[in-house]
């Protein structure tokens, strides 16, 4: 019976036994010491609640049930709810605006399971592991073995030591470890196969860390922007702290029948303080990326290049404009945009030509002509704020328009990128090569683990050997067993006596 | 091309045919034991095990002749719907030239995958019914794609941000093929959960089918885990960020996230079993969930169109 404990209990490895100090501490208070304090209680109480694998079940439940909610959100499924159930509806509003993923409770959970994953997934199964792994119990009983429910007896015309001798031989040819200790006049057996295996889990669970460790680095030291709008000719710095600045040289675009653009490439020149460091020519899947800096294409679009003066000359704004940031009821159909010259009292509003001039014509109070753009000039400084110049301009034309003078200088086009430092990439690719690792070797090679007495046979020189898998609940160890006494007893080194004896064992046999 | 584009549908029809046909045997290969069994089980079944190999681990062979000729032919017309829709996506990815990109593909490429998967599985535990509920998943992926407009058999260009192509191919197939392991893992454990209830002779023990359940998320889960991360680096080259919580790629992490807990039950007594069991149909559920998603979401994934 003494023997039969630390065997079983290698079946699991989460209950194997008390590894650390605090470990065993909290079993004591758990169960028998009343003279602990409080704060110890709590410790032990706070440790098992990490250690617990039934605990990290409701953990990752729990976040996957915050997972759902923040996918629902970006469905119209809530909005059905509460279509179909009306007094729902001041929940469903609230779902709608709960911003799941930057939540206080969902950075709690993740840290918490972060911590749990420390603890209970790898600190507090290490030492059990690797005794599994490193020494492994090798003496055992009869009734341990009965106890596995899948052990069996095969009866060999040769003694004991020959028999163990050819299990030895025959195992290590198929690759097991094996260790044997005699005691008395058996032979204790344990063989197992792909015992690093069991280290898998750690890669994996490591992995988990790690992302969540990357996704804080991420942001806390990369930056995103989103919109970053460079029009043709023209340069723009990325700033964040970095000495660089795009330049866009040029812009192409090619497109298929139906109207949708084929393919659409930026050729981007990269500064770095002003001296160029790179340029190379951007498209949709492939960005430009220098000193951890990348450079996506995102989108792109038309634009003016405008001249913007008051009456002494002195220039209120000159450059290029992006159109279709905005939409006017001049012309809804129009790219249009607003250059806002506040400081000088002046909103500007620039209307560019119907772009589908069959669409609604009747909706388009201008009817520009191609090449021509509409601008207006509303005084915000003017009674009400309210008074308007506006004029039509073709390519180099010049209008007053009040206090100030436009001139339309060209059409042009901008490009929009998406400019983003991720310094945590290193981290998620590490991670991921951990993470698929670690499942591979969990799943597909799965420590085997064989158990056997080899004793002498009460009657006769022969012997009797008593095998029997640890494979609780394992059907797969189970059937891999039987494959493998299958070819043990076709095999010569056994000796085996008769094949109607390789039946399994009745209990209590 | 259209002539190809024309060929794998018809091959398509084949398949449906063939699977249809594939369903019904294994339906009645199971249900038609029943009767069989109850008429002749007090000859056949008073006790005797099969006593020929050395076998601790139930398998549950042996049943009336018509019965098992039944399963003989659902067999082979399931693997006859494999190689008509093996046919059938070779024609359709030559005239394509390119990654399956619309409902139409991922489904055409979802009936091969299960039926390809369930055969591999049929054939290492020599167990045919899980072909009952695996078949008729295949037959309604298979409805599914008949329901759709015509026009989604086009084939259409894409648009720039799905153009990667050898990326966007392993990320999609990946998925597909996970969500089929899924669909073995969800069978198995349907078929666990009535064997609990009402032992049955003849069906597959509830070890084993706990296994094939577990087999299933062993190859599922990891092929989800890479379509997470072969996404980010998709969306990174696309979009300009490895994981933007879109609603897509959420609701894949919540997929894999519900197989780790599964996964996690297997090491608790009270757990594994029952509760796996039905973890692993709510798994099926957010499957199915994540692969219609393109229904509910609006969000980047939309680009690729229903
Ligand atoms: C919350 C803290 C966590 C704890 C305490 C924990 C603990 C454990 C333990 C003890 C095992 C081993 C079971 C066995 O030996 O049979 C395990 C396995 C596993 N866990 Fe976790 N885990 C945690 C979080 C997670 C998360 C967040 C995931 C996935 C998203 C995950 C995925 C897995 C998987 C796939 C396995 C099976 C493969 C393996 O053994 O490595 N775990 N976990």
């Amino acid at each position: 019976m003494s023997v039969d404990r630390p065997a079983l209990s290698e079946t699991r490895p989460d209950s194997a036994r008390p590894s650390t100090g605090r470990r065993t501490a909290s079993r004591t208070a758990g169960t028998t010491s009343p003279s602990r304090g409080w704060g110890d209680v709590v410790i032990d109480r706070v440790w098992r609640f990490f250690c617990s694998v039934r605990a990290a079940i409701w953990e990752v439940a729990f976040l996957a049930t915050l997972m759902l909610i923040g996918t629902l959100r970006g469905s119209s499924v809530p909005r059905s709810l509460a279509d179909a159930i009306p007094f729902t509806s001041p929940l469903v509003d609230r779902w709608y605006a709960w911003d799941v993923y930057n939540s206080l409770l969902f950075m709690l959970t993740l840290a918490l399971m972060a911590i749990a994953t420390a603890v209970g997934g790898m600190f507090n199964r290490a030492s059990g592991i690797w005794k599994a792994i490193a020494h492994p119990t090798v003496p055992t009983t009869h009734r341990f073995l009965r106890g596995t429910g899948g052990n069996l007896f095969l009866a060999s015309a040769s003694p004991v030591s020959t028999t163990a001798a050819g299990l030895e031989r025959d195992l290590r040819e198929r690759r097991y470890r094996v260790l044997i200790q005699t005691r008395g006049d058996e032979v204790h057996l344990y063989f197992d196969k792909n015992r690093f295996s069991r280290l898998g889990t750690f890669p994996f669970h490591i992995a988990l860390i790690l992302f969540m460790v990357g996704g804080i680095v991420a942001a806390q030291f990369g930056f995103r922007e989103m919109a970053f709008i460079i029009p043709e000719g023209e340069s723009r710095a990325i700033g964040h702290g970095t000495d660089l600045a795009v330049r866009l040289d040029r812009f192409e675009d090619t497109y298929v029948e139906s109207g949708l653009p084929a393919e659409y490439t930026s050729y981007l020149t990269l500064l770095d303080n002003e001296r160029p460091v790179a340029s190379d020519a951007i498209t949709v899947n492939d960005p430009l990326t220098y000193d951890g800096v990348t450079i996506y294409q995102s989108s792109f679009g038309q634009a003016v290049q405008i001249r913007v003066t008051d009456l002494t000359g002195a220039a209120l704004y000159d450059g290029a404009v992006e159109l279709g940031t905005f939409t006017s009821s001049d012309n809804p159909d129009a790219l249009a945009a607003v250059v806002d010259l506040r400081p000088a009292g002046v909103v500007l509003t620039i209307i560019a030509p119907d772009q589908f001039p069959i669409k609604q014509p009747e909706l388009d109070r201008l009817q520009l002509a191609d090449q021509e753009i509409y601008v207006r000039a509303r005084y915000t400084g003017s009674p009400g704020g309210q008074e308007m110049r506006a004029a039509v301009l073709a390519t180099r034309q010049t209008a007053d328009l009040g206090a100030i003078r436009v001139e339309f200088l060209r059409e042009t086009r901008f490009s929009l990128f998406q400019v983003a430092s991720n310094p945590a990439i290193p981290l998620f690719i590490v991670a991921s090569i951990m993470l698929l690792g670690g499942l591979m070797v969990t799943f597909y090679f799965p420590h085997r683990r064989i158990r056997g007495i080899v004793s002498p046979d009460s009657v006769g020189d022969g012997s009797k050997v008593h095998l029997a898998p640890l494979a609780k609940r394992d059907w797969g160890g189970h059937r891999q067993f039987d494959s493998l006494v299958n070819a043990l007893a076709n095999g010569p080194s056994l000796n085996l006596l008769d094949t109607t004896t390789k039946q399994p064992a009745a209990p209590g046999a | 091309m259209e002539a190809l584009v024309k060929l794998s549908f018809y091959c398509f029809a084949a398949t449906s045919i063939a699977i249809v046909a594939a369903s019904a045997c294994y339906v009645s290969f199971a249900a038609g034991r029943f009767r069989v069994r109850a008429r002749v089980a007090p000859l056949s079944f008073s006790g005797a095990p099969s006593g020929s190999s050395v076998s601790t681990v139930p398998t549950g062979f042996g049943s009336g002749p018509t019965a098992a000729s039944l399963g003989e032919f659902g067999t082979m017309l399931a693997w006859f719907g494999l190689a008509f829709q093996t046919l059938s996506l070779g024609m359709r990815i030559t005239a394509s030239r390119s990654a399956p990109s619309n409902m139409y593909e991922f489904s055409m490429v979802f009936v091969f995958a299960v039926l390809l998967i369930y055969l591999l599985f049929e054939r290492s535990y020599r167990e045919k019914h899980l072909g009952a509920i695996v078949l008729p998943i295949a037959v309604g992926m298979a409805a599914y794609v008949w329901s759709l407009p015509a026009e989604s058999r086009e084939v259409n260009p894409l648009i720039p941000a799905l153009q990667n192509q050898p990326l966007m191919t392993t990320h999609v197939s990946l998925a597909i093929f996970g969500y089929a392991a899924f669909a073995i893992s969800f069978a198995a454990a349907v078929l666990f959960l009535i064997v609990q209830r009402r032992p049955m002779s003849w069906l597959p023990s509830a070890a084993m089918l706990d296994d094939i359940g577990f087999r299933g998320v062993t190859i599922g889960f990891p092929l989800i885990a890479l379509v997470l991360i072969t996404g980010s680096i998709w969306a990174h080259r696309a979009w300009g960020a490895y994981w933007s919580w879109d609603p897509k790629e959420t609701s894949a992490l919540f997929l894999w996230l519900v197989y780790a807990v599964y996964l996690h039950t297997r090491s608790l007594r009270g757990w594994r079993g029952t509760r796996g069991a039905v973890i692993l149909i709510l798994g099926f559920a957010a499957t199915i969930f994540t692969y219609f998603g393109n229904y509910v979401f609006g969000g980047l994934h939309a680009y690729g169109g229903v």
